[in-house]
């Protein structure tokens, strides 16, 4: 029986090193590679030695597919293809490979900055890493081999971020990777067509919320920057280098234009420009606004946004300033933090979530005094925001996504078990479909029945539509041919040939049946007994006597002989081929009957 | 344990304890456990817990009923297991009868939380952490343990199930090594109860005509015989052999991955190989085996050491097989040292071959990755068919390609299945590469260069099989013989090189940037290899390569443009130079030097300013000759350029090349190996001088700021640079020091206010008494000592874990769990 598998080796059951291993149709894929930034040990990457069990990856595993550039979906990408040993192609959309990189690279030196971890990919690693990474368009339907074929939609989330629908055979399975059904400043909203594949994988990071407007958590975002620079503070806002940074630049430069503020914003890193770059090389992934507007104004191009220099975090006065890495855990972000905590005009603004172990975290969680090397601590005294800006689609929004692709299944990732829980029943009920959420290391295996498709013969169509009837969609009609497996094709085509295209001789099966009949007459004469009656009651069919005394009717042959045993009693031989079968049938039947007395 | 932590750890025990306060973060935890696990290896785990009253009452609180969380269940029941791995703490614990009360059936085994999957994995995970020492087993027996975890071994999750086999193996080496020394009998009456138990499961699994139990089955005898070398081990081999033998006889062979794995485990233990002769069934599995199946086998078995060679030959007949099919499917040309007899005739590896796309491709693929991981191995057979297996791959490749034109049936059919497989080009191409490792004929190597020539200049190949073509070239010309006294190619490679010129040059105009990319790495490393040659300086002149790549140096793609660096700054060193043709400036020769200063000070990305930093390293070490004309000049620009960039790795790359200035001024560290090259510069100048030296290109400004840099690994390099400087001014003595004591209070100052972040104030000029005052003065080796730690050393320590855990109680609703 045919099936598709699924086994999480991240995000199953949880938010973080999103890794799920597909198998359908004879074909495994890897959906994502993620890590957790929580760990700075193995745990950090999934464990793939679940894999490598299998043989080595490169022959195990059909390709890999990144859904977007965020570092729990493609962080341990280089350790997997560099370090573990996987040769085999990488799909992901063009935005991803050319962000990616980026990313990775900022991790690798924030990691090898604080721990000068000697065992961590390398520059070059990543970038061979990404020399095995194709492209995928939206909509485009990128064949990986004979069998397996993928297709990219666009999931809004983060540029570039993509659901892929993955297809062997009639069989499909689509992931969502994450993805916003409501669009923000500068993405559209996720869309899918109703593609019906027979299992949906998607993420729940927000199963259980329904998310206030984002235009609401702008408002407050902007209010309460504005605030502070009014009175003469400063605020630090502590991002990674792409994503959410971009869209509070356009936020902020916004605002700044409206209210004529003069205040200068400053971004940290010297990755600004590639960031902006990509923004721009990558328009027609921006909303319907930006894309408007971008033949008159780019977005991307900042009037008040300027680079910043170390010396400016002393400089008096009010200032914004974007600094690496966001979750303030080296780095310029944390020395400027370091530099202003002291201040209680100040403002430090965290748009994202931090992991135990970092001073983002810590603050988040209303620590106000830090202890620093030397037994020094630092009195936070700035205030400190949280503000959630991340993209994900909220209950109602993954609920209208299974409704706009009408899966045969749903599969949970992603997201927290309490909550997906909810989630699950909600779906089972609405949509009367099973809904899966497997931990890590489960399997979730689900029976399919794939409808193989079969050619069928011009020569044979054009005889059935020779008989005058017209093909109904809706009556099923019997078609009598010969299946043909050849070249992993299935067709059907007439006897004949079949037997031309396999080079067979036709060999021919007949069936035979004794008829005995109370006759003491001459064989010749039964025969002729056998032949008149026939020919009276079969008036639409050929009925011959030949000479050597048997009978035919069309393919049907009768011959009279003589009981062994019974002088009185005569034996009909009779048989026919396969295609008179119903005659034959019929006839003997009738034979058995008797014949009708001689007059 | 730290106070601080003792004091806290009460209050963190209550919260963990508190169903109502879910744990904040997932990695909390398992840190947390981490770090458990350090303090009792540390001390005494009993100590532990009598001094922390509240970890046993943690212990105790999770049976209570009610409902704790999975995470928090799953975390005390692996706790448990850490403190109990002490012997004397394992009885405390037994005589509250804690311990069966969390791993027996009372426990959360018969609760709903066994429903969750990290609930039985801390479960599995607690036994594993607790038999530690003989008391665990009866325990193990009494609380039923071992047929829970028997049930586990089929697991609805793998982590659970593997970690399930694992435990086994353990407990069965636990009570095993409990024994007396000596071979028990393999019947023998006298093992340990437990270990009998595990033997019998195990005998009944392998009796199981089901395929996971069978599995589970050798799993656990791959894991016992691969970590466990205790001399029982052959006993048991000898017990369970028969019934894995069976398993031969059945056709198809059951778990033949589970079982080639098991047999390689056998035979890699010292202590069965010696005791038991695996090789008979080593050969009959390979026998009995399919193609892709015995593979693997094949590999492992040539690996072993005092392999017979009759098994040896069978191995290696196993991987060649697919190969010898593919010769004989091309009819090649008789004459030629073919592979051994009979390999091609093998008809399970021709059906394979012929039966779909999908064997074919694997099957080729698998050859091709364990032949190529065999070559460079001291155990590769001997002798090596170099010849036929060159003729083979290249075959290979030409099937893919399209480019043969196949005479039997059996290569047209090989010819359609293959043609445009990326599979088996990449694997191909891998393994053509290593085999440059080796010679071959003339006429055999001319092929090859074809062959890479065909896949270099096609339009069809894709890049990451350009890039594999570009690597196996490269090995290739490695490889080829020099002319004898001249030192140059060989004329084979030579005409190769003049072919592959306007390949590259065309590949470097490709408008994709992985092609450009690896066209340059490849010209880098020939430029590397052969910049003296002439026949090779000839060749690449000629062409536009040396243009173009300096024309890369404006490449829209960073990686594009920091491997263009690096190969004009190759060429460069070998003299082999392009003008610029930029229309900006026409006959204007910008000098390489300007412009990969414009580079370093102008490029928005971290990759080709680093590339030009170590450019610069290198041909300020090789005495360049745009450098070495004024290199005190040079060094101040690079380091001004070095000292504002934004990329911590590029001011790293500065102090290296000062260093390297360093160095050459005052002579190599002592403590570098005694046999190194010595500097090709003039000798060491006097330290005053070369102080004078030092000021004035500004070098101290640049190690100070670097000194006190956000960014850990620049000053820990700067400050052993200073370090350095340091010693050798103490090893020369200062002859001023005596007579002039300068006033260094305003550097001081200075310094004090970069330590506080603040980089505003210059440094001024420098005297060289005063450097040495202040390096005097300044307590580098605590510093250094200080930069050694992680720059979060103080985040990640236990304690503020603790307060962290501690502080996210009340506050995790509003920031609910969030994402990237």
């Amino acid at each position: 029986m045919p099936e598709i598998r699924v086994t999480p080796l991240g995000a199953g059951q949880d938010v973080g090193r999103s890794c799920i291993l597909v198998s359908i149709g004879g074909k495994n894929v890897m959906l994502d590679c993620g890590m957790h930034m929580g760990f700075s040990d193995d745990r950090r990457f999934p464990d793939f030695s679940y894999i490598t069990r299998h043989g080595r990856l490169t022959d195990f595993l059909d390709c890999v597919i990144i859904s977007h550039f965020h570092l729990d979906h493609c962080g341990a990408l280089p350790y997997f293809s560099e370090m573990v040993g996987y040769d085999g192609p990488i799909y992901m959309t063009q935005p991803t490979q050319a962000i990616c990189p980026i990313l990775l690279e900022d991790y690798r030196k924030i990691a090898v900055d604080k721990k000068g971890e000697a065992n961590f990919f390398t520059s070059q690693m990543i970038k061979d890493c990404m020399k095995k990474a194709v492209a995928v368009h939206l909509h485009q339907t990128v064949q990986v081999d004979d069998e397996l074929e993928i297709k990219a939609y666009y999931a809004g989330h983060v540029l570039g971020a993509a659901m892929f629908q993955i297809k062997v055979g009639s069989e499909s399975v689509v992931y969502t990777g994450d993805y916003n059904m409501t669009p923000d400043r500068h993405l559209g909203a996720a869309w899918i067509d109703k593609c019906r594949p027979n299992l949906l994988i998607t993420e729940s990071t927000y199963a259980t919320t329904i998310r206030d407007s984002k235009r609401c958590r702008e408002r407050d975002f902007l209010k309460k920057v504005h605030e502070t620079v009014e009175r003469g503070g400063k605020v630090l806002i502590p991002v990674f280098a792409l994503g959410r940074a971009q869209e509070l630049c356009i936020l902020l430069e916004t605002f700044w234009e409206r209210m004529d503020l003069k205040a200068p914003i400053y971004f940290s890193t010297g990755l600004t420009e590639k960031a902006n770059h990509y923004y721009k090389l990558f328009i027609p992934w921006t909303n319907q606004k930006i894309r408007k507007t971008f033949v008159q104004r780019n977005m991307f191009e900042f009037k008040h946004i300027k680079a910043f220099d170390r010396a400016f975090a002393d400089s008096p006065g009010p200032m914004v300033v974007f600094a690496t890495p966001g979750m303030l855990h080296a780095g310029q972000s944390l020395q400027i933090f370091r530099k202003w905590a002291g201040n209680e005009k100040n403002m430090v603004i965290m748009p994202g979530y931090c992991v135990q172990g970092t001073v983002g975290h810590k603050i988040l969680s209303g620590q106000r005094k830090l202890e620093l090397e030397g037994r020094q601590v630092l009195e936070v005294k700035m205030q400190v925001e949280y503000m959630s800006f991340s993209a994900h689609a909220d209950a109602k929004g993954i609920m209208q996504l299974v409704g706009q692709a009408e899966p045969e299944n749903v599969l949970l990732v992603h997201g927290e078990a309490k909550k997906m829980e909810f989630l699950k029943q909600k779906i089972e009920q609405e949509f009367r479909i099973s809904c899966y959420m497997p931990a890590n290391g489960e399997t979730v295996t689900l029976p399919t029945s794939p409808s193989i498709p079969v050619g069928i013969s011009l020569g044979l169509l054009k005889r059935e539509m020779a008989q005058g009837l017209l093909p109904d969609a809706k009556k099923a009609r019997l078609l009598h041919g010969t299946l043909i497996m050849k070249d992993n094709n299935f067709r059907l085509v007439s006897s004949e040939q079949a037997l031309k295209e396999l080079g067979l001789a036709e060999h021919q099966l007949r069936f035979t049946c004794r008829v005995h009949l109370h006759d003491p007459r001459k064989e010749q004469e039964t025969a002729m007994r056998v032949y008149s009656h026939l020919k009276s009651v079969l008036k639409d069919h050929c009925v011959q006597h030949l000479p050597d005394g048997s009978v035919t009717v069309e393919s049907i042959l009768i011959q009279a002989a003589a009981h062994s045993e019974d002088p009185g009693t005569k034996v009909l031989l009779v048989s026919w081929t396969y295609q008179d079968e119903e005659l034959g049938s019929c006839l003997t039947s009738l034979l058995k009957k008797g014949l009708p007395q001689a007059p | 344990m730290d106070p601080e932590c003792s004091r806290l750890l009460p209050a963190l025990c209550a919260v963990l304890a508190d169903p109502r306060q879910p744990v904040a973060d997932d990695t909390c935890l398992e840190k947390l456990l981490d770090w458990f696990k350090t303090v009792t290896e540390a001390g005494s785990s009993l100590l532990l817990l009598q001094e922390n009253p509240c970890l046993v009452e943690l212990l105790f609180h999770v049976l209570k009923p009610q409902d704790p969380s999975p995470r928090v269940l799953s975390f005390v029941l692996r706790l448990a297991g850490v403190f109990a791995a002490q012997e004397n703490c394992f009885q405390y614990l037994q005589q509250g009868e804690l311990l069966p009360r969390l791993f027996g059936e009372a426990g959360p085994l018969g609760g709903a939380a066994w429903t969750a999957p990290t609930v039985r994995s801390g479960w599995i995970q607690g036994l594993r952490h607790l038999a530690q020492h003989p008391s665990a087993l009866p325990f193990l027996g009494d609380c039923g343990a071992v047929d829970t975890i028997f049930s586990l071994q089929g697991d609805s999750s793998l982590f659970v199930a593997s970690a399930a086999g694992q435990l086994l193996v353990h407990i069965l080496d636990l009570a095993m090594r409990a024994l007396p020394q000596g071979h028990p009998n393999p019947q023998a009456c006298d093992w340990p109860a437990c270990a009998q138990k595990i033997v019998h499961h195990v005998e009944d699994s392998l009796r199981c005509t089901a395929a996971p139990q069978l599995t589970q089955a050798l799993n656990v005898l791959t894991a016992t015989f691969g970590h466990c070398h205790g001399l029982w081990t052959p006993g048991l081999w000898v017990r369970l052999r028969p019934l894995v033998a069976r398993l031969l006889e059945k056709d198809p062979v059951p778990a033949s991955h589970a079982l080639v794995d098991l047999l390689l485990s056998v035979a890699r233990s010292p202590v069965l190989s010696s005791h038991c002769d695996p090789w008979e069934t080593l050969a009959l599995t390979l026998s009995r085996l399919s193609p892709t199946q015995s593979g693997p086998l094949a590999l492992g078995t040539l690996k072993l050491q005092d392999c017979p060679q009759a098994l040896r030959t069978q191995a290696f007949g196993v991987l060649l097989q697919p190969l010898a099919c593919v010769l004989k499917a091309a009819a090649r040309e008789p004459g030629r040292p073919g592979l051994p007899d009979g390999a091609a005739d093998d008809s399970v590896t021709v059906d394979m071959l012929l039966s779909s796309k999908s064997a074919c491709v694997g099957l080729l693929c698998c050859a091709l990755a364990h032949l190529e991981l065999l070559q460079p191995l001291p155990q590769c057979p001997s002798p090596w068919p170099q010849e036929a297996l060159l003729e083979a791959v290249v075959t290979v490749l030409r099937f893919c390609n399209g480019s043969a034109a196949p005479t039997s049936d059996m290569g047209g059919h090989l010819c359609a299945i293959l043609v445009g497989c990326v599979r088996v080009q990449r694997a191909a191409l891998d393994f053509l590469g290593t085999l440059s490792q080796g010679t071959g004929p003339q006429d055999l190597v001319a092929q090859v260069f074809a062959v890479l020539l065909e896949y270099l200049a096609s339009p069809d190949s894709s890049p990451t099989v350009l890039k594999k073509a570009f690597q196996a070239s490269l090995g290739w010309l490695l490889s080829s013989p020099e002319t004898p006294g001249c030192r140059d190619l060989d004329p084979q490679a030579q005409r190769f090189l003049r072919e592959l010129l306007p390949v590259l040059q065309k590949r470097l105009c490709s408008p994709c940037w992985e092609v450009r990319d690896s066209g340059l790495e490849f010209l880098t490393q020939m430029a590397r290899h052969w910049g003296g040659q002439a026949g090779f300086r000839q060749v690449l002149l000629a062409s536009e390569v040396p243009r173009l790549t300096r024309q890369l140096l404006r490449d829209p793609e960073s990686y594009v443009r920091a491997s263009a660096v690096t190969a004009t700054g190759q060429l460069s060193s070998w003299g082999l130079t392009a003008a610029p043709a930029g229309p900006e400036h026409p006959g204007v020769q910008q000098s390489l030097l300007s412009e990969l200063l414009h580079v370093l000070c102008t490029d928005s990305e971290g990759f080709p300013r680093r590339a030009v930093m170590q450019v610069f390293t290198q041909w300020l070490r090789d005495g360049h000759a745009d450098v070495a004309g004024d290199s005190e000049r040079f060094v101040a620009r690079v380091l001004q350029a070095a000292s504002r960039d934004l990329d911590w790795e590029v001011r790293a790359q500065g102090l290296e090349l000062a260093l390297v200035f360093l160095e050459q001024l005052l002579g190599q560290p002592g403590s570098r190996c005694p046999y190194a090259v010595a500097v090709p510069k003039a000798a060491a100048r006097p330290l005053a001088q070369a102080l004078q030296t030092l000021c004035r290109v500004q070098l101290f400004e640049f190690a100070f700021r670097a000194l006190f840099d956000c960014d850990r690994p620049v000053a820990q390099k700067s400050c052993d640079l200073l370090l350095f400087l340091k010693a050798k001014a103490t090893s020369c003595g200062t002859p001023q020091e005596d007579r002039v004591i300068p006033d260094v209070s305003s550097v001081e100052a200075t310094l004090q206010k970069w330590q506080a972040g603040e980089h505003g104030h210059p440094l001024g000029d420098l005297e060289p008494e005063a450097v040495m005052a202040v390096l005097r003065s300044m307590d580098l080796e605590g510093l250094q000592d200080t930069l050694a730690e992680s720059s979060d050393h103080m985040e990640k320590s236990p304690q503020s874990l603790l307060q962290d855990m501690l502080a996210t109680v009340g506050v995790l609703g509003e920031n609910e769990a969030d994402c990237y």
